[in-house]
């Protein structure tokens, strides 16, 4: 199928809300090159469970598409429909399996040496996008909290080198009330400013007991995924043993059968009201690597995938122990709830989770006046980035958590 | 604001970043070597050029699963390469930049570095190279039995990498390909020896731990091989519980190779930092500490063997890099999927007996051009490699 040839009823198995988001913007989608078209539809087709900072960068693309003149849109295009594809390609369901088209473009774009060709194009497109509309800054400052160590001892390897060139390193901290304290300051924020899961809570082992009683805030933690994970990897050896008795089965057959699971597949069961974070956290397990396994991939991916799609004004995230490596047969089959806890080295997978948290977070709208804070949980330990303090500055004065934070505000 | 979340990045400066990386793995050279190997790194050391013997071997180690310098050049990272800082790279010649523009997955880079030809294939399939490989090249060129030239090699994806397709070179004249898992495994289904604490050598890679990999045909039958490296089963097996990688069990089969055939070309590829894709940023450490430590052990075999010591070269890089912190469509060190530049630049390091000492080479130079390095460094002719000899070596 070619795009002119999209119609109303080409849609007719996506979502409802998405099929009437491809209604109103046929026009414009019957308009792009087949390699855009796919992104597009990737996000499009997930629009029922978008979380709303999802949902209004898709709406206002489609305005600025809508509105653009045929020359302009057609100049905006011509990057995308310079990539020359193959039939076996064009030919594929890409309508109601975007997310395959993707894996398998990809793959021919690498064979082709198109790839960067391609990164270039999309890179070029989204600059546009921003150039058009702007990220709209957050009602208030974004704040995000990393809470590091749960668990562990300290090392001799240094925490926060990477974060404090950019803020000022606490060491004085007196650590007692601690988290109740920083989860009472995301409470706050989420009661003062009450947005669509705008204020997440991302933990790495058992929820805090009262962050389930914050309203607004949204929660989900490795813990009671674990067993979704688990489910996902059963699933998964059914299909490879069903699809290839003894044989091999292709990697892309794997991804496809993957991005088609549901919540209801990893028993994953809720509300139609939280709707969109089941099938984020469907996401996450199925579209991460490691992240199923080890708790603190977890929450360094969830919590990137969280500032990226949702853009909260508020991210608690916490790292836990993970369980200890072995060979990947056996953590793909075991519990990782009860298995020997690697305490060493999850302090520093969380240390460079801390800092890629703090990456992902300035990545959005209005980042410069951002708050960033990273604590050792338990220890006098922080690195606190906010306009107000100076970076690269080391503090050793005793110091309360509540002081830090008002420091950073 | 750092690169805003994009449909995906990529930065048109290629090679000036390269160039940036390759200046700053300069700097940081320099900076290791105030702290006592300035005069080595810097001063002028003799070529040995005179004292090189006419039967030459050369060894190939390659990293697959890339090492940034964040965690090994960088002032930060050094920490984790000991052995290469303060063994290897005083007596070496170290390329600062060595650029990958092809595709970035493990076996289908591999098998561009031993053909010196962008190799196009889908990186998980059962496939050989579709151009000559090294390996031909060398025993067509020279007239070398088949066991002058080996490839150990970390997964079963791996075992066509030996020789090309047969479309553009007559077969017969490739390398014998070992996968020392295949080998355990095998081994551990003929003997007696419980494989209980054995499965972590087993893994066969970490990109897609749920890829089933392709059969494995290998043209030398398991217990030929074992009989040739005149290994008792047992013995095998038994070392293997003593090891605590994979990796170590290449090294293991690499150093009984070297004693029963002495092989004039003999390539390694090391694979545990690929441990890297599941996220665990101290997994991915460890695995770059304990390839710094058997590289060393590598040099030290070679350098303790009679049939090499002296008349060795050894050629040491990463198939490429993995994805930048900064890279909006990656996830850092995770995984190398974005081609970004940082994740395309590499390094190089040559040691030998005709090879400068405490030298850097700048300017920039293609993961291709390795091939034709070898067949100018031991005299055989590579025609269809499209790379270039690197002369610094020579």
């Amino acid at each position: 199928m070619h795009p002119r040839d999209l119609r109303v009823e080409t849609f007719a198995k996506y979502p409802p809300q998405a099929r009437s988001l491809a209604e109103a913007n046929l026009r414009v989608l019957k308009r792009m090159p087949l390699i855009l078209l796919s992104l597009v539809l990737r996000q499009v087709i997930r629009y029922d469970w978008s979380f709303p900072a999802e949902r209004e960068q898709l709406l206002l693309q489609f305005e600025f598409l809508d509105h653009l003149d045929a020359g302009s849109f057609d100049a905006l295009m011509s990057a995308f429909s310079a990539i020359p594809l193959p039939d076996e390609l064009t030919s594929t369901d890409w309508v109601d399996h975007p997310q395959r088209f993707s894996e398998q473009l990809t793959a021919y774009l690498w064979s082709q040496n198109q790839i960067d060709n391609y990164h270039q194009t999309a890179q070029e497109y989204q600059q546009r996008l921003q150039k058009a509309f702007p990220p709209r800054p957050p009602v208030v400052p974004r704040w995000t909290i990393v809470v590091v160590g749960r668990g562990s001892q300290p090392s001799e390897r240094p925490l926060f080198r990477r974060l404090l060139p950019r803020g000022t390193l606490f060491t004085q901290i007196d650590p007692a009330g601690g988290l109740e304290l920083l989860l009472d300051a995301v409470r706050l924020r989420a009661q003062q400013h009450p947005l669509e899961y705008g204020h997440w809570y991302i933990e790495g082992g058992e929820p805090h007991p009262e962050a389930a009683a914050v309203p607004g805030l949204t929660m989900m933690s490795y813990n009671r995924l674990a067993s979704a994970a688990k489910q996902e990897f059963a699933l998964l050896n059914r299909f490879t043993k069903r699809a290839s008795p003894g044989g091999t089965v292709g990697v892309e057959a794997v991804s496809s059968y993957i991005a088609g699971l549901g919540p209801e597949d990893l028993n994953l069961k809720g509300t139609p009201a939280d709707a969109a974070l089941r099938n984020f956290e469907v996401n996450i397990l199925t579209q991460g690597a490691g992240c199923q396994i080890y708790s603190t991939t977890f929450v360094q991916w969830a919590s990137r995938e969280c500032l990226h799609r949702a853009q909260p004004l508020t991210l608690l995230a916490r790292f836990a122990t993970r369980q200890s490596d072995a060979p990947m047969e056996q953590l793909l089959a075991r519990d990782p709830l009860v298995q020997p806890q690697d305490k060493a080295g999850s302090l520093i997978d969380a240390d460079m989770g801390a800092y890629y948290t703090w990456i992902n977070q300035s990545r959005l709208a209005d980042a410069e006046q951002s708050r960033f804070l990273a604590w050792f949980e338990d220890h006098g330990l922080a690195c606190a980035i906010a306009p107000p303090l100076p970076p690269g500055r080391i503090s050793t004065a005793p110091i309360t958590m509540r002081r830090v934070l008002d420091a950073m505000a | 604001m750092i690169g805003s979340y994009s449909v995906s990045t990529r930065t048109e400066c290629l090679q000036q970043i390269a160039q940036q990386r390759a200046m700053t793995r300069r700097s940081f050279l320099r900076s290791a070597a105030a702290v006592g190997t300035a005069s080595r790194l810097f001063g002028f050391a003799p070529l040995r050029a005179a004292a090189l013997p006419k039967e030459q071997k050369t060894v190939v180690v390659t990293f697959g699963g890339g090492a940034r310098d964040e965690e090994t050049f960088a002032p930060e990272g050094q920490e984790n390469i000991p052995h290469l800082m303060n063994e290897l790279i005083p007596q070496a010649t170290f390329c600062t930049q060595v650029v990958n523009h092809g595709i970035l997955g493990h076996y289908v880079a591999t098998a561009t570095l031993a053909t010196g030809v962008y190799e196009r294939f889908d990186n998980f399939a059962d496939v050989a190279p579709k151009n000559p490989t090294v390996f031909e090249y060398f025993r067509k060129g020279l007239g070398r039995p088949a066991t002058d030239t080996w490839v150990i090699a970390p997964s079963n994806g791996f075992n066509r990498i030996g020789q090309s397709d047969g479309t553009q070179f007559a077969p017969g004249f490739g390398a014998q390909v070992i996968l020392p898992k295949h080998l355990l495994a095998s081994a551990l289904s003929k003997t007696s020896t419980s494989s209980a604490g054995l499965d972590f050598l087993l893994q066969d890679n970490y990109e897609d731990p749920l890829f089933t990999p392709p059969a494995v045909q290998s043209n030398v039958q398991l217990s030929g091989l074992i009989e040739m490296l005149h290994l008792s089963l047992d013995d095998f097996t038994h070392h293997a519980k003593t090891l605590s990688s994979a990796d170590e069990l290449s090294v293991y089969v690499m150093r009984q190779l070297m004693r029963q055939f002495a092989p004039s070309l003999l390539w390694i590829t090391l694979h545990d930092m690929d441990i890297a894709h599941s996220g665990a940023y101290s997994l991915y450490l460890e695995g770059i500490r304990r390839t710094d430590r058997l590289c060393a052990e590598i040099w030290q075999m070679i350098e303790t063997d009679p049939e090499y010591k002296g008349r060795t070269t050894i050629l040491i890089l990463p198939d490429f890099g993995r994805d930048s912190d900064f890279s909006a469509s990656g996830n850092g060190f995770q995984h190398h999927r974005t081609g970004d530049p940082l994740s395309r630049t590499t390094w190089m390091m040559a040691l030998g007996p005709h090879i400068r000492q405490s030298r850097t080479v700048d300017r920039p130079l293609d993961s291709l051009d390795l091939v034709a390095t070898l067949g100018a460094m031991m005299n055989f002719a590579t025609p269809s490699a499209k790379g270039k000899p690197i002369v610094e070596v020579l």
